[in-house]
């Protein structure tokens, strides 16, 4: 019992590393894949296959693999660019390449999830729409956008969840700098140092399903609002119905 | 020009490169055997959360669920360890005297005769059971889905032939059941394949590790820098290399589920 506290009190500080992770790259990995759900529906030949092609190779390839590739390209590219431009210590650290290659990875994920929701827009809606004259974007922001968000924000939350846990990897493809350790390199530290694996890694285990909860409850509150002029309302399953 | 393509030629079959192609079999049956083991776990984990008996229930329904708020990685991380060391503490039972346990001064194993020793097989083995046994949490609810998407009439018909609950089960239900969880599975499978590139993780030499090895900045004293930091090159290529395996993934799902679904109406297969 009063290892479990303590273990609760040393990764209290850990799991920090995590959320900063996911709070840094969901907001930008949102918007990113906005521009990228439109790019896979424009009819321009060029956009489309460009974002056709990043989404399907992002979604292809572990983001393990994802994470080696951009620190090593960024490593290599220290000496010609970093260096000279001085800016070298702050390219180079985790806190900001983690981040990166998140947002690159989640708003592959996300355009396709809100390339799924754009096809699923009724039709009927936009016709009615430019048939009152408005224009691309007043029937982008007005129509279309509140019908998309409606219908992707299940499959969103479950995307973040994914995000969040996915953030546990981070730490194990770059290098831990002094005390800035995650949950799982604090978990595997301290496994390491007594070989007690069922308390450390339920503990690390109890912080990431409790940020999930808090997740799921924060994203369930959001789609109640989206979903509040419904007739009749569509509840957010918290079974695991969709993969990544 | 010749020798270039001689240079290149003798660079990428050398001794460390051949070793490098070598570890793609771990990868492989890393993914076949962690892809069975995940089906035969979701059929197991399906099947418990449509028992009647309540614990049965409770267990499958925890199962499918834990998935949802804990990351692959731990799993992959804690069951070979946890399962290492469970087997260390039953030999510990058997073969350690009270005063090797008394002598012993690290935290584990608790005598130096219960240390059990791993290799690469091995953990190649419990790296496979973890993962199946993650996704075979994704792959339960999928089967769960399915099972509950197959016609009642169909097994009302296999009822009415006389079958017993058995038959209907093993003959009608599990049968009609894999069209609808093909779509499932495959997203399962992809998922399969992209963890597989964690195995460097449980100290097997794959191919994730080879790439680090080869692409590190090349030194000799005889020739001096061989080559300077070429790791995102080698990573580019399993970049490249996983990008083909899901492409091929996919194809070998479309076919499968054409297959599968002939002489059904179209929107069934969806």
């Amino acid at each position: 019992m009063q290892g479990f506290l303590n273990d609760l009190a040393i990764m209290a500080p850990a799991v920090m590393f995590n959320i900063y992770f996911a709070a840094a790259s969901i907001p930008i990995g949102f918007v990113l894949a906005i521009f990228l759900a439109l790019g896979k529906a424009s009819p321009n030949p060029v956009i489309n296959r460009l974002t056709r092609g990043y989404i399907y190779a992002f979604r292809g390839s572990p983001l393990f693999i994802q994470f080696f590739m951009f620190y090593s390209l960024a490593l290599s590219l220290n000496i010609a660019l970093w260096k000279p431009w001085g800016i070298s210590g702050f390219v180079l650290h985790p806190l900001f390449m983690g981040p990166l290659v998140l947002i690159l990875n989640t708003a592959a994920y996300t355009a396709e999830i809100f390339y799924g929701a754009l096809r699923a827009v009724p039709r009927g809606e936009v016709e009615a729409a430019r048939a009152f004259g408005m224009s691309p974007r007043q029937q982008f922001r007005h129509v279309v956008w509140p019908n998309l968000i409606r219908l992707a924000w299940p499959a969103y939350t479950n995307e973040v969840v994914f995000l969040f846990h996915a953030t546990a990897i981070v730490y194990f493809a770059l290098p831990v700098i002094g005390a800035q350790a995650d949950l799982m390199i604090t978990a595997k530290t301290l496994v390491e140092g007594d070989y007690n694996a069922f308390l450390h890694f339920s503990v690390a285990a109890l912080y990431f399903l409790t940020v999930s909860l808090v997740i799921f409850f924060l994203f369930g509150l959001v789609y109640r609002r989206l979903i509040r002029h419904l007739p009749t309302q569509p509840r957010l399953r918290f079974a695991p119905r969709w993969l990544r | 020009m010749i020798d270039d393509i001689a240079f290149w030629f003798g660079y990428l079959t050398n001794g460390k490169h051949l070793t490098w192609y070598a570890s793609f079999q771990f990868t492989i049956f890393a993914a076949l055997m962690g892809g069975t083991l995940a089906v035969v776990f979701g059929l197991a984990g399906a099947t418990m959360k449509n028992s009647r008996f309540f614990p049965l229930r409770l267990l499958g329904t925890i199962y499918s669920s834990i998935v949802r708020g804990v990351p692959d990685v731990l799993f992959f991380l804690f069951f070979p360890l946890a399962f290492e060391q469970g087997v260390e503490w039953l030999i510990s039972t058997q073969v350690c005297s009270p005063a090797a346990i008394a002598a012993q001064t690290a935290a584990w194993p608790p005598c130096k005769e219960a240390n059990w020793f791993l290799g690469t097989t091995e953990y190649l083995i419990l790296a496979s059971v973890s993962l199946g046994l993650v996704y075979g949490a994704f792959a339960s609810n999928v089967i769960h889905g399915a099972l509950r998407s197959v016609p009642a009439g169909q097994l009302e018909a296999a009822r009415a032939y006389g079958m017993s609950p058995r038959q209907v089960l093993w003959r009608i239900h599990i049968r009609q059941m894999w069209v609808y969880a093909l779509p499932g599975l495959s997203n399962v499978w992809m998922l399969i394949i992209k963890a597989t590139s964690l195995l460097s993780l449980l100290q097997i030499a794959d191919i994730v590790l080879w790439a680090d090895r080869l692409g590190a900045p090349n030194f000799l004293p005889a020739v001096g820098l061989v080559h300077e930091d070429w790791r995102w090159r080698y990573y580019l290529v399993l970049f490249v290399f996983y990008i083909l395996v899901t492409w091929l993934s996919e194809r070998a799902f479309e076919a499968i589920m054409r297959r599968a679904g002939r002489g059904m109406l179209s929107e069934a297969r969806t």
